[in-house]
Parts: C-alpha cells; structure tokens; sequence
C-alpha cells in the first residue's frame, strides 16, 4: 500500500483556506496564552519614553523599551505578523467577531456590519489615540487617569485579577469595544489601537508584503478587498507598496479565485503560505523569549 | 517605494532625536557630577582644616540610631500586585532598612516586575517605603511598597 505524500500543494483551495484557518487559530492561542502582555509592554515603551521627555528624564534602555524595539525591528522585516497572529487584543477581536458572526447565523440574522465610509474616515483615529496618550504621559497626568485605560481592565482580567472597583470608566469603554469587535472585523486594531499607529508608520521591507497580479484578475472582482479586515486594495506586482493597515492575515491568499496573490520579493512562497507562517511565528516567539516577555 | 523612503527616513529621524537627547542629558549629568565632587572635596579640606567634625559625625549616626523606629530583624510582608500576591523581606540592620527583596510574585509579569523592583533601591536610599511608584509599572510597585509597608508595621517597635 503506497501512502499519499502530505503536501501542501496536493491539497484543494478550501483545503487549504481551513488548514491556514486552524493554524492562525494555533498561532493566536499559543500567543495569547504565553506572550499576552507583548502589546502591554511594548506600548509601555511609548508611553515610558514620552514620560520621560515630558520630565526631563533620560530614556533609558528598559523592559518596555527593549519590547517596544524588538517589535518595531520585527514588524519592519515581516509587515504587522504581530498584529494578525499574535497581539491578544486583536486575536480578541478576531474571537468576538466570529462568536458574534455565528450566533447571526443560528439566529438567521443578518449580522450588523459597520458601513465602508464609516469605516474608512474612522482609520485615522488610532494616530489621535496615540497622539492623545503620547500628550498625556508628556505632561505627567496619565498616572492620574488609572482607572479608565481599557487595556489594564482586560490585561487585569487575563491574570485573573477580578479587583476592579476603580476601573469603572475603563469597563464602560471595554465593553464599547467589544461591541465595536462584533460590527466590524479588528475594529480596536484599525481604528483605536495606538500600537497600530506606530506599526503603520514603520517602513516595511518589501520583501514579504503582498500583491496581485492584476492582468489575470477577473473582471471588476473585488473578493480579497471585501474579505480584507482593512478593505485593503492590494497595490499591483511591480509596486512594493505595504499598505500601512495590512495586518498580514492573509486571508486574501484565500480568498481569490484565481490564487492571483503573492508575496512578489520571495517567490517561492506562493502556495507554502502556511510554512511561512509556521517560520514568522517561531521567530517571533525567538524574539519575545529573547526580549524577555 | 517612496511611502517607505518617507517612513524610513522619518523613523531614522526620531531615533536621532531620542539617542541626541539622551547625549545632551548625559553630558549635562557629568557636569553636575564634576561640580558636587568638587563641593565636597572643598567641605572635606574645611573639614580636615577644622577637625572638629568627629564627634559631630558620631553624634548624628547616634541618633539616627535613636530615631529609628524599626527593630533589627527580618521581617516579612505581602500585599497586592498586579496579578496576585506578592511578598517581600525586609531586613533591618542597625535600626536602618538594609535590604529589601522579593520573596515571591508568581502572578506578576516579568517585564513589569523587572521594572517595578527599582522601586527597592529607591526605599533603601529612602529609608522610607514613601517613595514614588513607578511609572508604566504602577501596579507591580506599588504592591511591591504595600508590602514593604505591612513587613515594617511588624518591625515597629
């Protein structure tokens, strides 16, 4: 009896959707579980550093500094791999999204959707979150703000500290998240997160960002943007353009018909999308350890 | 390619800007290091000049002795971090805080940990658990002080 080689070039396209599926759906657990404080840290950083500006202080090498470089330094080499499989705010956001998509469809319910304009204008809003945070640490009353910061709520929650009498503003705006999550894919990351701010300002190599080949795409197709979180338009091969907002789910990989979209500086990686995924998350999970979260 | 032109470039830029602070600030802390060497090789020539300055000097060290409200020992305490307990030792030597460390914080995390433990040293020069917290690591040093707190109301006299 001859056994049938595993390849993943054997198998078919919705073979291969699920396969991507469970692995980011490993990827995200494996992160959450062991390395949920990585966002925390590395936003501590910003906010350390403005901190120390606004006292007049020397910024020196820190925990949170080293978390907030050593992230920076990955998402310029591989585009926001962080933000897709490994930030627990957004693996959240991804898990809320779905229960919400599915109890709409037990229910037979059209699950609300926020609208395209909306959600373009309101991009812009995580670079005023960050802007605003970045002021407040400047002028030392952030410290005195405790209490309403939505991420010390859900970090506390993730420790399994329930001692939250003090942080009911911060609650109150969690939970406004979470409702944003179920409306609209990754709605804290495109439009709150500040970490993503900084993320999209980063150069990106353009070494693994994706494009498509646009002269074999089908006529007026527009599955990859409407499946995109980020209703991304992938630039056209040729441009090595990285959209500041592509969080590198490739789910777009997936999503086209006509398997038009690649990674165009490493060519071999197109249909071995899932090994690479399995090397960007070793290699994050190398620099975490090293960076000591 | 020119967008990641523009970022890279801005990105360099912020990145000189921070290490251009951080020389200034060093420079003008070696300046103010030079000027106190100074002042106190100048008290200490007074000093040497007058020789009186013996038995002031064991008189206060008699005092601070005196004033401390701390009995010698080891003592323990534990109070709330970010996401458990945590416990210290203090140890009390000669009626002064002598050292301070960390027996456990399981639930805490490391980053943080390793950036609330500066609150230590600062108690130490302190002589006094009333030190600021530290910022970006509020929750862990503060419970980190809490505890030093609870573990010196033991070792009040």
């Amino acid at each position: 009896m001859e056994r049938k080689k595993f390849h993943i070039g054997n198998l078919t396209a919705r073979q291969r959707k699920k396969l991507h599926m469970w692995l980011r759906a490993a990827v995200q657990l494996i992160c959450f579980l062991f390395f949920s404080s990585a966002f925390t840290a590395a936003f501590g950083g910003v906010k350390y550093i403005a901190v120390q500006l606004g006292a007049g202080e020397k910024v020196e090498w820190t925990g949170f500094t080293t978390a907030l470089a050593g992230l920076c330094g990955f998402t310029i080499v591989f585009g926001r791999f962080f933000c897709g499989f490994a930030c627990a705010f957004g693996s959240l956001g991804d898990f809320v999204h779905r229960v919400y998509c599915q109890i709409c469809k037990k229910f037979r319910r059209k699950p609300l959707k926020l609208d395209g304009k909306w959600s373009t204008g309101l991009s812009s809003l995580k670079y005023f979150v960050l802007a605003a945070v970045a002021v407040l640490c400047f002028l030392g009353i952030y410290p005195r703000l405790r209490g309403s910061s939505p991420w010390d709520v859900f970090s506390m929650i993730c420790r399994g500290n329930f001692q939250l009498a003090g942080y009911i503003p911060g609650i109150i705006i969690l939970l406004l998240i979470l409702a944003g999550m179920c409306v609209q894919e990754r709605f804290f990351c495109r439009f709150l997160c500040p970490m993503g701010a900084v993320f999209s300002m980063l150069p990106v190599l353009p070494v693994f960002s994706l494009s498509r080949n646009r002269e074999t795409c089908a006529p007026r197709c527009s599955a990859c943007t409407g499946r995109c979180p980020s209703d991304i338009q992938l630039p056209a091969d040729g441009s090595y353009e990285t959209p500041g907002d592509c969080f590198q789910c490739q789910k777009c990989v997936d999503t086209c018909p006509k398997q038009n979209i690649h990674c165009q500086g490493v060519e071999g990686l197109r249909g071995n999308e899932a090994w690479f995924t399995v090397v960007r998350s070793g290699i994050f999970i190398a620099v975490c350890i090293w960076i000591g979260i | 390619m020119r967008g990641f032109w523009i970022k890279t470039v801005s990105l360099l830029g912020v990145v000189c800007v921070l290490a251009g602070y951080d020389k200034v600030l060093a420079a003008r802390e070696k300046d103010e290091e030079i000027a106190r060497l100074n002042a106190r090789v100048e008290a200490m020539e007074e000093f040497l000049c007058s020789n009186m300055g013996t038995q002031a000097e064991e008189e206060t060290e008699k005092e601070t002795k005196m004033d401390s409200i701390y009995a010698d020992g080891e003592w323990e305490g534990e109070a709330q971090g970010f996401g458990g307990p945590v416990s210290v030792k203090v140890t009390v030597e000669g009626g002064k805080l002598a050292q301070i460390e960390v027996l456990s914080a399981e639930k805490e995390d490391q980053t943080y940990l390793s950036m609330a433990e500066a609150i230590l040293p600062a108690m130490r020069q302190a002589q006094s658990p009333e030190v600021d917290t530290i910022s970006g690591a509020t929750f862990s040093s503060q419970g980190l002080k809490d505890a030093v707190m609870q573990a010196l109301e033991k070792a009040e006299k």
